[in-house]
């Protein structure tokens, strides 16, 4: 009999409690959605209302794509430093938590240092790089000159080192003149992986979970370290690296602070290190066009999901999850 | 025997080449920060500056309105860090403990919104923000915490939901409303994992740039992380000065992961976030 006014009362608790929450996700979420689908279809400038102009904004993203400028640039530079520098973090993550978890003397001092970089804030960070990665002075050309290694341009080259132009500058090299190879992007993914300790914790954490007595029997089947790895450690770990590829490809798709302190908001040299997370600021807030940035973020998210669900549709092909006995 | 000597032998070789290799920017960074400009240029290399350049702290700090930034990113910080624990507690709550039929499918939408990637709703929510007259106010940095956070929503949800039912029922007995449950005994409970939620806040209110860059345009307004890139467009070619005001911004986190280390390390390897 008074089941009903209490389940009443739950209801209206429920949503009183959930009710900032819920003004959060209408007012920061919901119609930001809305009008970023309606404004992409106009040309806004935030100073008069927004205009119809029907696909415009789309015919244009596709033409910079085809023309390779500006968001087509923008797209080209964040594949390459997604393809290269995600991958990158998963495979020295893994090595690194491989070679953390060995019992060595000292290993939660290895653990903290390796981890430190990553609690260093970006701004300083970048302040920090810019300066390593100097062509003259910084350290990072000085301890490649000690393994023969001539001195790289990094932050002051458009070039990077995968890129078809790399074959000529070979050629170039052979025939004596200097070998130019490493450029912004790969500055970019340098400083990146410097950060790899967020990942090398998770990796931990799942290296620790391993039952000891999988280890114990491959070693009665008489493997290898390196097969126990290839064979029991990482198919162990195989959720944690999806989790990790997702969330990296989601990071490494939203680099801002970065790349705007070491451009100084510009995305030089040569546009190289304009991601599409840049030009979509500048778009919006420098030429003011809310609209045809509008309509980049969108393609973004859309792909951004694309990808996500690919990743999700291989994962089953390489992704054990461990029975629940 | 032998043969295990030169394996461990090589492992704390690897171990200990890795370790500088991830510890020497940070080096490189400190002793940068105490050398003159003039021993930069001639030894930018040593790691041991030749005289301690203590002044070129003081130095770095006058050339720029520095206590005026601190402040602000401390008051940005207290509001983000108030509004983030209180607004996620309430909702995390009416999402775990309170019996609703809506409480799954909003748990849904609070997870869908992380899906979302801020490039989409960067400028609505500026227009928005600019329409309610908080543009280049601290506000419209603070407030928007105050509207709930997925991510700290999730972690506490988690948290709330190993509170076992007997200790509510109990408070049920004694009359308490939902209010009442929720103050005196899910908060009080709770406070490592508010704990939790209000140190990363703060971490990622001490090192935000883009929402200062984007809604801040008075040099009075700026905190640290925007007011430090200001000065690297002023003052690129003092490196060690620059190197100076890095390391004074780096300090506070460095400190705050060594005290709180373990919340650190718990809070990344269970969300996943970054720090």
């Amino acid at each position: 009999m008074s089941r009903r006014p209490l389940k009443h009362s739950e209801t209206r608790a429920g949503w009183l409690f959930s009710l900032p929450w819920i003004i959060g996700f209408l007012a920061l979420f919901v119609w930001p959605l809305v009008a970023s689908i309606w404004w992409s279809l106009c040309r806004f400038d935030m100073i008069s209302p927004p205009r119809w102009v029907g696909l415009n904004n789309y015919v244009r993203l596709a033409n910079d794509v085809t023309q390779q400028q500006g968001f087509g640039q923008a797209l080209t530079n964040t594949m390459y430093y997604s393809l290269l520098s995600v991958p990158l973090s998963v495979v020295i993550g893994i090595l690194l938590a491989v070679l953390l978890s060995a019992r060595l003397r000292g290993q939660a001092i290895y653990r903290t240092l390796v981890f430190l970089p990553s609690v260093i804030p970006v701004v300083a960070a970048s302040i920090l790089w810019l300066w390593l990665l100097n062509p003259e002075s910084g350290m990072i050309n000085y301890l490649l000159s000690w393994i023969g290694i001539p001195p790289q341009n990094w932050l002051n080259q458009a070039r990077s080192a995968f890129s078809l132009e790399t074959v000529e500058v070979l050629q170039n090299y052979t025939a004596g003149n200097p070998l130019k190879l490493f450029g912004s992007k790969d500055a970019l993914i340098l400083m990146t992986l410097w950060g790899v300790g967020n990942f090398v914790v998770i990796y931990l954490a799942a290296i620790s979970d391993i039952p000891q007595s999988l280890y114990e029997a491959a070693e009665m089947d008489g493997a290898s370290p390196c097969r126990k790895l290839l064979h029991v450690t990482l198919p162990m770990l195989s959720p944690v690296i999806f989790f990790n590829l997702v969330m990296g490809l989601i990071r490494s798709v939203q680099t801002f602070t970065s790349i705007y302190v070491l451009s100084e908001g510009t995305g030089a040299p040569g546009g190289s290190l304009n991601l599409i997370s840049l030009e979509l600021f500048l778009s919006a807030f420098s030429s003011l066009e809310m609209g045809y940035a509008s309509a980049m973020a969108l393609l973004l998210f859309i792909g951004l999901m694309l990808a996500t669900i690919l990743l999700f549709r291989t994962s089953r092909y390489w992704v054990h999850y461990r029975m629940v006995a | 025997m032998n043969q295990r000597w030169v394996k461990t032998g090589g492992l704390y070789l690897v171990a200990w080449f890795t370790v500088t290799i991830f510890s020497l920017p940070l080096l490189v960074m400190v002793s940068g920060s105490l050398k003159s400009s003039e021993q930069l240029t001639r030894d930018p290399y040593s790691l041991w500056p030749a005289g301690w350049n203590w002044i070129n702290y003081p130095e770095a700090l006058a050339s720029m309105p520095f206590l005026v930034y601190l402040s602000n990113t401390l008051l940005l910080c207290t509001g983000c860090v108030i509004g983030t624990t209180l607004s996620c507690a309430l909702a995390a709550y009416g999402l775990s403990r309170v019996d609703w039929s809506g409480r799954r499918w909003m748990f849904g939408l609070v997870i869908a919104t992380m899906l979302l990637p801020w490039h989409i709703t960067m400028i609505p929510r500026f227009v928005l923000i600019s329409e309610l007259g908080l543009y280049n106010s601290l506000w419209s940095i603070v407030l928007p915490t105050f509207l709930g956070d997925a991510f700290f929503i999730f972690l506490l949800r988690q948290f709330f939901m190993t509170i076992p039912e007997q200790l509510l029922d109990a408070g049920r007995m004694d009359g308490l409303s939902q209010w009442g449950l929720f103050w005196q005994i899910v908060i009080p409970l709770s406070k490592p994992a508010l704990a939790t939620v209000a140190l990363f806040q703060f971490v990622i209110t001490w090192n935000d740039f883009g929402s200062p860059l984007l809604y801040l345009n008075d040099p009075q307004k700026f905190p640290l992380a925007y007011g430090l890139e200001r000065f690297v467009s002023s003052y690129g070619d003092q490196t060690n000065l620059l190197l100076a005001a890095a390391t004074l911004f780096t300090l506070p986190m460095i400190l705050i992961f060594f005290l709180a280390q373990k919340t650190f390390i718990q809070g990344i390897s269970t969300t996943g976030i970054k720090g």
